[in-house]
């Protein structure tokens, strides 16, 4: 009896199995959404209030728009909310002209009954730039990106013209201004929106179920499991082709996994070591774009003997980036001579760059008075970061070529919170670390990473300060000509070349997968994910 | 026998010899000792038999494949993990971690309960119903909640997952224990040693002792296989050993990162555990069925 | 029969009692401040400290405490998440069931399985198709949970492609959830397609449900197997035969229930073990049970969550135990101590 009971099972078993059969990809009818797998929580639904990449994902060119942004494809800025903008002759007075007719979302919370205006413009640069503003102590009240950029102290005032005209008075020039504009960061929120909460006491949920004009409206949301955004068919610009879903996946061969198996349409961040079996599979895509961030081994130039440029320059002659690139970046970088990429219009091809060369390096030392048998320290960051997957891993290469020229090398590495804390104190000689920008403008790399500013807001961590160095930079946000900008940002490079505070390593590229029913992804250098026009093809 | 017998006796093998004489007979009980004698040796002389130091890096030889694959080296044996580190070597060493540690849980385990259940079991002043029934209901609390619990507690670590380990078996120790002193007791020859004038200490240790340790070796043979399996699975989790810490569980969890690259890394340290469950099984299970032949003999 | 009822729920009162006593005091245990892990909101101030010290009666003696919080139990204020400040009474509703679902489906599967197998290994004894189940289920007994269910996923997702690998149910299926149980959830949801959202959800339940009842069934195999036989041996079933009886009457009328009855027990451990296989195994499929819920605490340092959720589990479990116990004990009343058969 026992025996005819296992048939039933294993039928069973069988049936399904066949029932559930479509090779390599279980759900390939069902195509009413948009997958997009993401790795981790974002912290906030207002970008406003947290500068990571993953709240600026889920939410900045989802839920909202801005007034300006970045075209992925050239960088150059084109027009969003306004529609045009204009500039005084003295730099200091910007004229925009709003766009009308913008319908903000529609939903469940909130029903809008007007279009977008100056008001909406106001209340949203208002709230992160006056304290007094009674929506800036909300959620915390702290507005990291405008904050380290001076941002608010430098806007004087502004002011609404008419109801779709708006007027921006700076204190001083500032050429990187309408790239800030364009960033993640700033987006627009509905003021109707903020009254109405206010007057209801719940001027939270503004940043907890937001209200925007993006492509998306906001839906669901559940803490480590799921985002979902509905579409919004009054989108002013392309309405999306399908509804989109965050599924929130921290782990990367997870992610690579539900990729595999159709459960993502996209996924964020790849892991370096996937990409191979990416590539191999035509069913997935793997796109690569030059990112906007640069990998550097910065030395502590208020320490001696690292004050002295020739000991800097002897150390940059010791090591062979090439090799760096191929073991560390697995060749998904770009050999880096200056702070900026490629993608930057201010790059410069023709920049000088240090070669291997270990001869020259001792040379120099001895010239700098190091003896062989000289001990210094490389910090290596203890995170994975896009310009730089594996730090421990370059410190340890280096550490073998200056063994070479006879310095020895402690390597470094606490937990990142303690990391920073001992990196901002000054305590180390060197360390492996980066930066991405957050606009395609070049004083967004120059001026955060070596100008004096910078060193007690932590971003220069090679602590070197040069006032002809700052003077270029100030100049150069003095004026609108492209031509003269690039000019002087040349001679930013040579003075950097000259001095070598820093040693520019690798511009890593950035990664894409998804599947190849998907068209229209596009890679956004300059800041996070854009979804809306992608479309999936139905099979 | 080579010592001359006076007397044409025959020979009365003592209860142990006549356990390992069923337990010979089994030909797949022998196969499991020796497997589980080769995790015992791994555990104590891994540091001899490794080629390499389990944590050491190398950038040069990331993911190389087994030296049974076609592109596999030989310097690797089980090829190497993501950070270029000597998988065999590791796996050594996990074993060492997870059946170590796993061994000492179910000692301090079965020291704690076989005292706890021979108190609950002899006096029968303790022998309150409801405080046995309690016993009873929270050994039914899942392991992985008392190690979160613990973790939370204390923090993660390969210690802190010791104690939620040995916290959840000690409930069977104390079950097991307590009704056989509870069957014993009522026993004849228990009550001829008490009429000797035997105290609980004599009775227990001249009387019940000799008779227990077959009934614990069962027992800890099951705890010991209980314990491995969660000591890795609370390593995978990343409740238990942390990195770098050569452990089976957590070799596993980090294996399963470049799991589609580098399937070796996920098969061969769950291939490992699995082995080591299996030989600890079946060696409980030949002792089990040798005793029963025994007794009924 | 009222008597042991009766006794059965004194027993249950003070094992909950226990667990709660041992909840509340994680309060102190955890390494957060008492009216955080208790109340799941962390004081912005001092005025707002001492109003929730007060509100909690935090300044009381432990036992006044205790009290107060056995009360905010039972009146369902749990408090909120440390993390997510969402309801934690909500939360657990949410994911209990999940758990629950997939914990049912695991064990239906080992009891239809589980028993047959091993009735019909117990009865062929020491013979071919006894050995070869018997050594089967050893060797899969021994299998890591975590493994089996990477295994199963490496060949039937990624391989094969045949199923999903994470979720309940494919998220471009908006189902609200109004009783936590999804195929009751899909039937209660209109305007979706209801045939295939049951179908998809049908494919995700696959693979964590064989992988969770693939090692409890052996191990279930083994219990059966072993009391079959020492039923087998008793001298009943030799008069049984004496008298005349076919091995089918026999099989049913003697050996079936008396086999079973002293199984139940280590049924009852049985059941512990799947359900911290299917919370482990939730982490790998992201299930959105209690399983992983708890572990994603652990990793979120959520003290308030773990101490409710701590609760939960614990208290659906021993409830479990109990019940099977006092079904065991129901059925069969004269069994004063029931020993239980060794595997």
């Amino acid at each position: 009896m026992f025996n005819r009971l296992a048939w039933p099972v294993t039928t069973a078993v069988v049936i399904v199995m066949l029932g559930g059969c479509s090779p390599q990809k279980y759900s390939s009818n069902i195509n009413e959404g948009l997958v997009y797998c993401s790795e981790s929580d974002p912290i906030s639904m207002n970008p406003q209030l947290d500068t990571s990449t993953t709240t600026a994902d889920a939410t900045a060119h989802q839920i909202y728009n801005r007034l300006l942004e970045f075209d992925p494809e050239s960088g150059r800025i084109r027009p969003s909310l306004a529609s045009s903008w204009t500039i005084s002759d003295n730099g200091l007075v910007y004229r925009f002209e709003l766009r009308q007719g913008v319908q903000f979302h529609n939903t469940a919370y909130f029903t809008p009954s007007r279009t977008f205006s100056a008001d909406d413009v106001l209340f949203s640069f208002n709230r992160w730039r006056l304290q007094e503003h009674e929506f800036h102590p909300v959620s915390g009240g702290y507005y990291p990106y405008f904050e380290s950029l001076g941002l608010a102290d430098n806007i004087a005032d502004i002011k609404k013209v008419n109801s779709h005209r708006i007027e921006i008075t700076l204190r001083q020039r500032d050429s990187s201004f309408l790239a800030n504009i364009a960033s993640d960061f700033s987006v627009i929120l509905s003021a109707e929106y903020g009254d109405a909460l206010m007057s209801a006491g719940i001027p939270e949920q503004i940043d907890e179920l937001p209200i925007g004009t993006g492509p998306f409206k906001y839906s669901d949301y559940k803490q480590n499991h799921y985002i979902r955004y509905d579409i919004n068919q009054a989108y002013w610009q392309t309405v999306p082709a399908h509804s989109l879903i965050f599924d929130i996946t921290p782990k990367s061969s997870l992610r690579l996994a539900k990729l595999m198996t159709g459960e993502c349409d996209a996924v964020a961040f790849p892991a370096r070591v996937d990409h191979a079996i990416i590539r191999e599979r035509e069913d997935l895509v793997l796109a690569e774009k030059a990112g906007l961030n640069i990998g550097f081994w910065a030395f502590n130039t208020q320490r001696a003997p690292f004050d002295n440029p020739l000991v800097r320059k002897a150390l940059a002659y010791a090591i062979d980036k090439n090799t760096l690139l191929e073991a560390v970046y697995f060749d998904s970088a770009i050999r880096a001579k200056s702070l900026l990429p490629e993608a930057s219009w201010a790059y410069q091809a023709d920049a000088n760059d240090t070669g291997y060369n270990p001869v020259l390096a001792r040379k120099l030392l001895d010239e700098a008075g190091i003896k062989p048998g000289f001990t210094m320290s490389i910090w290596a960051i203890p995170v994975e970061r896009a310009y730089n997957p594996n730090a421990r891993k370059m410190a340890e290469l280096i550490q073998r070529y200056l063994a070479e020229i006879d310095v020895e090398v402690n390597i470094v590495s606490y937990d990142w919170t303690t990391f920073r804390r001992q990196l901002r104190q000054g305590n180390h000689d060197s360390v492996l670390i980066g930066w991405s920008a957050d606009n395609g403008d070049p004083d967004n790399f120059y001026r955060p990473l070596l100008s004096c500013d910078a060193i007690p807001s932590g971003t220069n961590r090679a602590r070197w300060c040069n006032r002809a160095y700052d003077d270029i930079l100030d100049r150069a946000l003095q004026t609108e000509n492209i031509d003269i900008r690039k000019a002087l940002y040349l001679q930013a490079n040579e003075l950097i070349f000259d001095k070598l505070p820093l040693v520019p390593i690798a511009h890593a590229f950035r990664y894409q997968a998804y599947r190849e029913e998907l068209s229209g992804m596009v890679i956004n250098p300059y800041g996070g994910v854009r979804l809306g026009g992608v479309t999936k093809a139905r099979d | 026998m080579s010592r001359f017998s006076l007397y044409d006796d025959e020979a009365h093998p003592s209860p142990w010899q006549q356990t390992w004489q069923a337990f010979k007979s089994s030909h797949i009980a022998l196969v499991g000792l020796a497997l589980l004698m080769l995790f015992v040796f791994f555990a104590f002389f891994a540091p001899l038999v490794t080629p390499y130091d389990p944590n050491s890096q190398n950038t040069e030889a990331l993911l190389i494949p087994p030296s049974w694959a076609a592109n596999g080296s030989i310097t690797h044996l089980f090829g190497t993990d993501a950070l270029g580190r000597d998988l065999f070597s590791r796996i050594m060493y996990g074993c060492r971690v997870t059946f170590g540690t796993s061994l000492l849980v179910v000692i301090i385990a079965m020291l704690i309960g076989v005292t706890i259940g021979t108190i609950a079991g002899m006096l029968s002043g303790v022998r309150s119903s409801v405080m046995n029934h309690l016993l009873d209901a929270l050994m039914a609390i899942p392991t992985l909640l008392i190690a979160i619990i613990i973790v939370g507690i204390l923090g993660s670590g390969l210690v802190n997952s010791m104690w939620a380990i040995t916290l959840a078996l000690i409930p069977q120790f104390i079950h097991h224990t307590r009704s056989f002193v509870r069957s014993e007791m009522k026993k004849d020859y228990i009550q001829s040693s008490t009429l000797d004038g035997a105290n609980y200490l004599q009775v227990f240790y001249y009387s019940i002792l000799p008779n227990m340790i077959e009934m614990l070796v069962v027992q800890g043979a099951l705890a010991l296989s209980v314990a491995i399996l969660d000591i890795s699975a609370l390593g995978f989790l990343n409740l238990g050993a942390q990195a770098p810490l050569p452990e089976l569980g957590a070799i596993l969890a980090a294996g399963l990162d470049a799991g589609y690259l580098a399937p070796w890394n996920i098969a061969l340290p769950g291939i490992t555990i699995f082995l080591m469950v299996l030989s600890i099984t079946i060696v409980g299970d030949g002792l089990r069925s040798a005793l029963r032949k025994r007794v009924n003999r | 029969m009222i008597r042991i009822l009766l006794r059965y729920l004194v027993l249950f009162s003070l094992t909950f009692l226990t667990l709660s006593a041992l909840s509340f005091s994680l309060v102190y245990l955890f390494p957060t401040e008492p009216v955080t892990t208790l109340t799941g909101i962390t004081p912005q101030n001092l005025v707002q400290h001492e109003a929730l010290v007060t509100q909690y009666h935090l300044d009381d003696s432990y036992l006044v405490q205790f009290a107060h919080y056995l009360g905010d139990l039972f009146n369902g204020n749990w408090g909120v998440s440390l993390f997510s400040g969402e309801p934690l009474l909500d939360e657990i509703m949410l994911a209990l069931p999940a758990t629950i679902e997939l914990s049912a489906y695991a064990m239906s599967i080992v009891l239809v399985v589980g028993i047959p197998l091993g009735c019909y290994s117990g009865l062929k004894a020491y013979t071919g198709s006894d050995y070869t189940i018997n050594s089967v289920s050893v060797v899969v007994n021994s299998v890591p949970v975590v493994w089996l269910a990477v295994i199963f996923i490496l060949t039937f997702s990624l391989q094969f492609g045949w199923l999903p690998l994470s979720g309940r149910i494919n998220l471009l299926f908006d189902i609200p959830s109004q009783t936590g149980f999804l195929f009751i959830d899909i039937l209660l949801t209109d305007n979706i397609d209801t045939a295939r959202a049951l179908k998809d959800a049908f494919l995700h339940l696959i693979l964590p449900t064989l992988a969770i009842a693939f090692i409890s069934t052996a191990a279930l195999v083994r219990i059966t197997r072993r009391s079959v036989i020492d039923v087998l041996n008793q001298p009943y079933i030799i008069a049984a035969r004496a008298k005349g009886l076919s091995s089918r009457q026999i099989f049913f009328r003697h050996v079936l229930r008396n086999a079973l009855l002293p199984a139940l027990p280590l049924l009852a451990m049985q059941i512990t073990t799947l359900i911290t296989n299917a919370m482990i195994v939730e982490t790998l499929f992201s299930w959105p049970g209690i399983g992983s819920w708890l572990i994603q605490a652990i990793y979120q340092r959520d003290y308030s969550a773990l101490r409710m959720g701590m609760l939960a589990v614990s208290t659906l479990v021993v409830m479990i135990t109990i019940a099977i116990d006092l079904f065991n004990r129901l059925i069969d009343p004269s069994r004063e101590k029931y020993e239980s058969v060794t595997i």
